[in-house]
């Protein structure tokens, strides 16, 4: 027997202890990836479901901002159209689209005479020599007032619109309103229904990884009475399984990054020729680099939210016995 | 140190294990507990590694009173009782040096310390060529000398032990009753729970005896008496 033996024993002191922290940390760590790795249909079938279910959501999201994207060209395109008073001479109109031009809530402004509205008229309607019978050209002058990108959506548009109403030149305007109002509308109910289905599908992601977490706190029950006899303390425990919900949270996320890719590329041969259609060039963005982080840091926290909900739960519960 | 005053246990049922228990192990003293099965043996020894709490009484370990320790702290009372059970409560999918290092890995050592003290342990129960071995491979006599070895490899000061040389051969017995012995020596504080009335009688130790939950002995006894043949 060693004389070093006493009953006060040496212990680690609080620095040793803190310098021992992040290398225990990292053992527990690699431990558990271990774990996950003996049980290997039970980690895969859990990763899958947790890709899947990421999946899902993240996918309706590279959609919702990829067709954000289409309604945002389409909105900026929208124009308000000003017809003058007949009785507007061409002096005042020229002077009227300098002070439209100077709005600040106006990029453009294309001035049309009245006998450039006539020739283009008779050319794309068909009645030209019927037009050459009119005593006089009945239509007015017309701007064509493209807003800036801030002030493209329907509520400043509209706004716009009010505020060129209000020049005395001006008979009519337009713009087509109810038409942006229902994209945006549809939008919006895209974007509720994404979140809806994400909020689900995370929450089921929490319970299926607290599920797994719990089987495998009752599988080890034996050693976690043991090392609770020995003076471990419930977050000592604890750490693995946290480190486990990491774990799934990691590759689950990267399944779904994967997944993600796979799918928009699978989509956009299919989106281009649909949009050449149109005459129109259509690239579908996938998820950015940032969003891929977010992604994975999101995947993390429900993977850690888990696996906490359960071990809470059921570590407290066990306590050891001495038969 | 190890205090017991009017100690009490009820378990759920009415089950009245351990009756009006006074007892103290000073620090430094060695001393074995018996009586026959069901006379509360386990229930004392779970009492203090705090499994179990008191119906009533108090009990005092190393100058805490157990009743005012919280939930969270309740491990590292347990750190300062080394504890050798009868089942010998092995990790099975853990080597050897796993076990033993075990209460070692939990306080924080470093891995060069848990390292040394590891094998000096083994080597006080003649088990260093087995430290990559499994629980498994082990005889039982073999595993109860890891979880020797797990008990006093944190250098506690109190070792608790149930039946722990109830699979050895008398010279092994022996042996770890002189391990014991060792740590006493140096301050430490054991409790030893053995029907082993031979091994009682030969080491002549002051000897604490029970009987359906009451204290009906406490001394050095020569030819020891269990109480009747029903305990």
């Amino acid at each position: 027997m060693a004389n070093s033996h006493s009953a006060l024993a040496h212990r680690p002191t609080l620095i040793q202890k803190l310098l021992a922290l992040p290398v225990r940390h990292l053992q527990q760590a690699i431990g558990s990836l271990g774990d996950l790795w003996r049980t290997p249909f039970t980690t895969v079938m859990t990763i899958v479901v947790l890709g899947i279910s990421l999946t899902l959501p993240a996918t309706l999201h590279v959609f919702v901002k990829n067709a954000q994207a289409i309604s945002h060209q389409w909105n900026s395109a929208s124009q308000i159209t000003l017809y003058l008073k007949l009785s507007t001479s061409d002096k005042a109109a020229q002077a009227l689209v300098q002070r439209v031009s100077l709005y600040p809530e106006v990029d453009n402004v294309v001035f049309i005479s009245p006998k450039q509205a006539l020739r283009e008229f008779s050319q794309s309607s068909g009645f030209g020599d019927a037009l050459g019978y009119l005593d006089k050209n009945p239509l007015p002058a017309t701007l064509l007032v493209t807003p800036t990108q801030r002030h493209s959506q329907s509520q400043a548009a509209q706004e716009l619109l009010a505020k060129l109403q209000k020049e005395r030149e001006v008979d009519i305007g337009q713009l087509d309103l109810e038409w942006l109002t229902r994209l945006e509308a549809i939008a919006h109910l895209i974007e509720d229904i994404v979140m809806s289905v994400a909020l689900l599908l995370c929450t089921s992601v929490v319970l299926i990884i607290g599920n797994t977490i719990r089987l495998q706190i009752l599988n080890q029950r034996q050693t976690i009475a043991v090392m609770k006899l020995v003076g471990a303390t419930d977050s000592f425990i604890q750490r693995p399984f946290l480190y486990s919900g990491m774990w799934y949270g990691i590759f689950g996320g990267l399944l779904a990054t994967v997944l993600i890719w796979l799918l928009v590329n699978y989509l956009s041969s299919a989106i281009a020729k649909l949009t050449e259609v149109y005459q129109q060039r259509f690239e579908l963005d996938a998820l950015s680099g940032n969003e891929v982080g977010l992604l994975l840091l999101f995947a993390i926290s429900l993977g850690l939210l888990g696996s906490y909900i359960s071990v809470r739960r059921h570590i407290k519960a066990i306590e050891p016995s001495a038969e | 140190m190890i205090e017991f005053n009017n100690v009490s246990k009820t378990y759920p049922g009415g089950f009245l294990a351990l009756k009006q228990v006074s007892f103290k192990v000073g620090s430094g003293e060695m001393a074995f507990l018996t009586g026959h099965s069901g006379a509360g043996k386990s229930t004392l020894l779970k009492l203090i590694s705090m499994m179990e709490k008191p119906s009533s009484g108090s009990i005092n370990i190393n100058g805490t009173e157990l009743a005012n320790i919280k939930y969270q702290d309740i491990p590292y009372v347990r750190r300062g009782i080394g504890m050798i059970f009868q089942n010998h409560n092995l990790l099975m999918d853990r080597t050897v040096f796993d076990n033993v290092a075990l209460p070692l890995v939990i306080e924080g050592f470093s891995a060069k310390e848990i390292k040394k003290r590891v094998e000096t342990a083994l080597e006080k129960v003649h088990l260093l060529d087995k430290v990559r071995c499994f629980p498994y491979m082990l005889s039982g006599g073999e595993q109860q000398r890891v979880g020797i070895a797990r008990a006093i490899v944190n250098k506690p000061p109190i070792i608790l032990a149930d039946e722990p040389t109830g699979n050895l051969d008398p010279k092994l017995s022996l042996e770890i009753i002189q391990l014991f012995e060792d740590f006493n020596a140096v301050g430490v504080s054991v409790l030893i729970a053995t029907h082993d009335l031979g091994l009682i009688a030969r080491m002549k130790y002051r000897t604490l005896t029970l009987k359906q939950g009451n204290m009906i002995n406490d001394g050095v006894v020569e030819g020891l008496n269990l109480g009747g043949d029903h305990g």
